[in-house]
């Protein structure tokens, strides 16, 4: 079976990284992912420094480590409007990663960090396919690390916040329409902080409420590198380097989740997660020498997204326990402002977990995720650049968690 | 076993994720038949670009470009009178020429500018060599076409580039048609009844705008002869030809001038300036500091010259050298053949709009024969431009990516603009569902 898995990755290995919202990937916990990606109405371990701080304080034992990685399979296909014209996304798999550690005093008090990668997007088109002008690769990458500190009262109410320090790097591809050779290369870096604060509830053993806010980090680029390859007619007025501005918003989350014990093997929750893309408004460069030819303002105008998720966990026994889910992202693009640089369409997931608990407190947590964007006619029309575009993702994680 | 029947499924499912399908383009000829494309036209059908005609600007002329989209629903190959190199020959000054290229170069006061220049390379005259006449072309067209060229007998001997490609026992061009066997055609004729006497100011008597009957006869009997056999097509009206950047590059207050010489040139100026108020008029002549409108010759004025207006267009071929250092539009008027004044642009204008008027007459009559309103889509291209995947496309000369280093004939991405609306016409107009070209593949203008 192995060698089965094996091969079925070497196929894909020309896919790329470009899931249903946006440039969000959350991935967080394996547990969390198999089960449709709901985590604000648990307290599993050290994870829910990412899903939901409130819960923090209730998972059992004192020290609680969870590490883990995913691999992003994915691949965008274009189909240019009235033309016999389609492309594929080229590119190296994506690999978000977490890992949290956290220590709980008596009982009530908990502590932790967590690092973990809530963002980023590798969309890698061939260099010279008939979208080259509006993006030949991007790759947008952040880190977030977060300390955290939680409260249990009496094992019914929870309250965590975490400080969030974010640090994320962009670089860009694209050619520019003045000859076949002239590009540009643009790359920067940026950080900046936000919070993450949850509630959890257990109004009864059986029912779980959680709720959970990420706030927006912005990440504002300064001074990144810009290289232009022009022609010498044009080099005056192109300068061969020069240095941009840039901004990025990192969304704010809203999550609400339920959970409900059915009976000792068997557990279903819901959850909504509102994604606060409105604040994507524009992509702007502003850059230091020639400001008034090369500064460019990109529409983008996303809307906000109602994630609704739904999953269920059976415990056969004491070693296994099966996850499943499923959920509905919609687009957060908007319709007249749909660019191949981040294909992010209306997206059905379906999701399959499954822990290995070999000793007590020692969890092996696997998970598969698999997207399918729905087909959608889409229109950049600052460009007039209108097509066909599908994608279709699925995402192998592997993760381990200890707790005693 | 139930486990393992599962196992084998999850892998179908991940190789099924990891490739999404979408329905394929499905071409289709709808009703018309393309397996005998014939375009009749003039320098835009012929490939004419770069004040030349070469190989790479013939096989991207717009008509080419249209036959290799109509290969994917059933047409055949597009013969076209190939030239035999990269640089061929313009003759639009009269003396054969290679094609232009932009360059950096010296003007006469040794300033070195990014300007268009003819190809430092000899004219190779082979290219105006008849080539083998047993072959009938299917491009019909040759650079500065009038429409009623096409029924004057022993063309061949007075237009060189027909000559080339001139069948024997056609004694019209007009008589090619049938020679080519049109299946569906394209026609776009007419824009030099108006624009060669532009090109040359309203100055050469040789080149009188072409009446409107002369232009509707004519035309007919080219839509009869590409009709005759049951052919369907594709006819083009004419576009505001006083649009192109020919006339909109050299601006008419290209004479800048300090305090000093503006003096100078005004106290050379008193004595006609005496003579005009003399005369009872105000329209004398004035500079001043800064960019002043530059003086052209103007017979209709008893003292023959005067300042010309900012409606009035210089046009490109004005010598920029005599601009500069020869004291043209200073000391001595600019020569008529260099300016299109105002009443030779309203003239030019309604020499159009006439042709127009009369388009819209004749293929009311012709059914299976769909108009194609460039006038309309390139006086967008001129007003607001037009965007194909992030390419701007605009009037501009040189930057504008529609028009090549001539002013007047467009580049190849020029050319798939236009071989785009025609063809949308025609999946339009014949339930047809051809291919669209990717517009921004093409080159425009290409930069040093």
């Amino acid at each position: 079976m192995k060698n089965k898995f094996t091969l079925i990755f070497a196929l894909c290995l020309w896919s790329v990284a470009t899931l249903g919202g946006g440039y969000q990937v959350r991935l967080q916990g394996h547990k969390q992912t198999g089960f449709g990606l709901i985590g604000t109405p648990f307290a599993r371990d050290a994870s829910s420094i990412f899903y939901n701080p409130g819960s923090l304080a209730f998972y059992e034992g004192k020290f609680s480590i969870s590490a883990g990685a995913s691999g992003i399979f994915s691949n965008v296909l274009f189909q240019m409007q009235g033309m016999d014209y389609q492309a594929r996304t080229d590119n190296p798999t994506g690999t978000p990663f977490y890992g949290y550690v956290s220590y709980k005093f008596k009982d009530m008090i908990a502590i932790g960090v967590g690092v973990y990668t809530p963002f980023g997007s590798t969309t890698k088109w061939d260099d010279n396919w008939a979208g080259r002008y509006l993006i030949r690769d991007i790759k947008l990458s952040a880190i977030y690390i977060q300390p955290t500190i939680a409260y249990n009262y009496k094992d019914k109410f929870g309250i965590g916040a975490g400080f969030v320090y974010a640090t994320g790097s962009v670089e860009l591809n694209k050619a520019l329409p003045y000859s076949p050779d002239s590009k540009v290369n643009l790359s920067g870096k940026a950080d900046n902080f936000g919070f993450n604060a949850g509630l959890f509830f257990k109004p009864t053993e059986k029912l779980n409420i959680g709720v959970d806010y990420r706030s927006e980090i912005s990440m504002d680029l300064e001074a990144g590198d810009a290289t232009f390859t022009v022609p010498v007619a044009l080099q005056t007025m192109v300068p061969d380097t020069n240095y941009f501005d840039a901004s990025l918003p990192l969304p704010a989350n809203l999550d609400f989740g339920i959970a409900y014990q059915v009976n000792d093997k068997l557990t279903l929750a819901a959850e909504v997660n509102w994604i606060i893309w409105s604040s994507y408004e524009s992509l702007d460069f502003t850059f230091e020498n020639n400001p008034e030819l090369l500064n460019s303002e990109n529409p983008r105008e996303y809307k906000d997204t109602w994630i609704p998720r739904i999953g269920g966990e059976y415990k056969l026994n004491d070693i296994f326990t099966l996850r499943a889910g499923a959920y509905f992202d919609p687009s957060p693009a908007s319709e007249e402002y749909f660019t191949p640089e981040t294909v992010t369409l209306n997206t059905i997931a379906f999701t399959l977990g499954a822990s290995i608990t070999p000793l007590k407190g020692l969890d092996i947590d696997i998970s598969y995720l698999e997207l399918h964007g729905l087909e959608a006619e889409k229109n950049y029309s600052p460009d007039n650049f209108a097509g066909t575009y599908k994608t279709a993702a699925f995402i192998p994680g592997i993760g381990l968690s200890y707790r005693f | 076993m139930k486990k393992i029947h599962l196992l084998y499924i999850v892998p179908l499912v991940l190789l099924a994720a990891c490739k999404p399908n979408i329905d394929e383009f499905a071409p289709s000829k709808g009703n018309a038949d393309f397996s005998s494309f014939v375009a009749v036209g003039d320098s835009w059908t012929s490939g004419f670009a770069d004040g030349s005609l070469y190989i790479s600007g013939q096989e991207y002329s717009f008509p080419n470009i249209m036959n290799g989209q109509f290969k994917k629903a059933g047409g055949g190959d597009f013969l076209q009178p190939l030239m035999l190199d990269e640089y061929g020959i313009g003759l639009a000054t009269g003396i054969p020429k290679p094609k232009l290229e932009m360059g950096f170069h010296p003007d006469c006061k040794g300033v070195v500018g990014l300007v268009p220049a003819y190809a430092d390379v000899p004219v190779n005259m082979d290219n105006l060599n008849p080539l083998n006449t047993g072959i009938h072309y299917d491009n019909i067209s040759t650079p500065g076409l009038k429409t009623f060229y096409m029924g004057v007998p022993g063309m061949n001997q007075l237009n060189p580039y027909y000559k080339r490609f001139a069948s024997e026992g056609a004694a019209t061009m007009n008589d090619e048609i049938p020679l080519a066997a049109p299946t569906f055609f394209s026609l776009w004729l007419g824009s030099y009844d108006a624009l060669a006497y532009a090109i040359a100011g309203g100055a050469d008597p040789m080149n009188p705008v072409t009446t409107k009957e002369v232009f509707a006869g004519s035309l007919q009997q080219t839509l009869a002869a590409l009709t005759a056999t049951g052919a369907k097509g594709v006819m083009a009206n004419i576009p505001d030809v006083t649009d192109f950047p020919f006339f909109h590059t050299i601006p008419y207050n290209a004479l800048p001038l300090d305090q000093a010489s503006a003096d100078a040139l005004n106290a050379g100026y008193a004595q006609v300036n005496a003579i005009i108020k003399g005369l009872g008029r105000t329209d004398t002549i004035h500079f001043k500091s800064g960019a002043n409108a530059v003086i052209i010759a103007d017979a209709t004025l008893p003292w023959g010259f005067r300042q010309v207006k900012p409606t009035e267009f210089l046009l490109l071929s004005l010598p920029q050298d005599s601009l500069k250092c020869a004291g043209w539009g200073s000391q001595k008027p600019i020569p008529g053949q260099y300016v299109l004044d105002e009443a030779e642009i309203a003239i030019t204008k309604n020499a159009v709009d006439e042709y127009n008027s009369q388009i819209n007459l004749l293929i009311k009559d012709l059914p299976d024969v769909a108009l194609v309103n460039m006038y309309t889509i390139m006086k967008e291209i001129t007003e607001t431009g037009l965007v194909f995947n992030h390419v701007n496309i605009n009037a501009r000369f040189v930057t504008g990516n529609f028009y090549s280093t001539d002013g007047l004939n467009p580049t190849p991405l020029g050319s798939a603009v236009i071989a785009h609306y025609f063809i949308k016409t025609i999946n339009a107009s014949f339930q047809a569902n051809i291919p669209q070209v990717i517009v921004s593949e093409f080159p425009a203008v290409k930069l040093p």
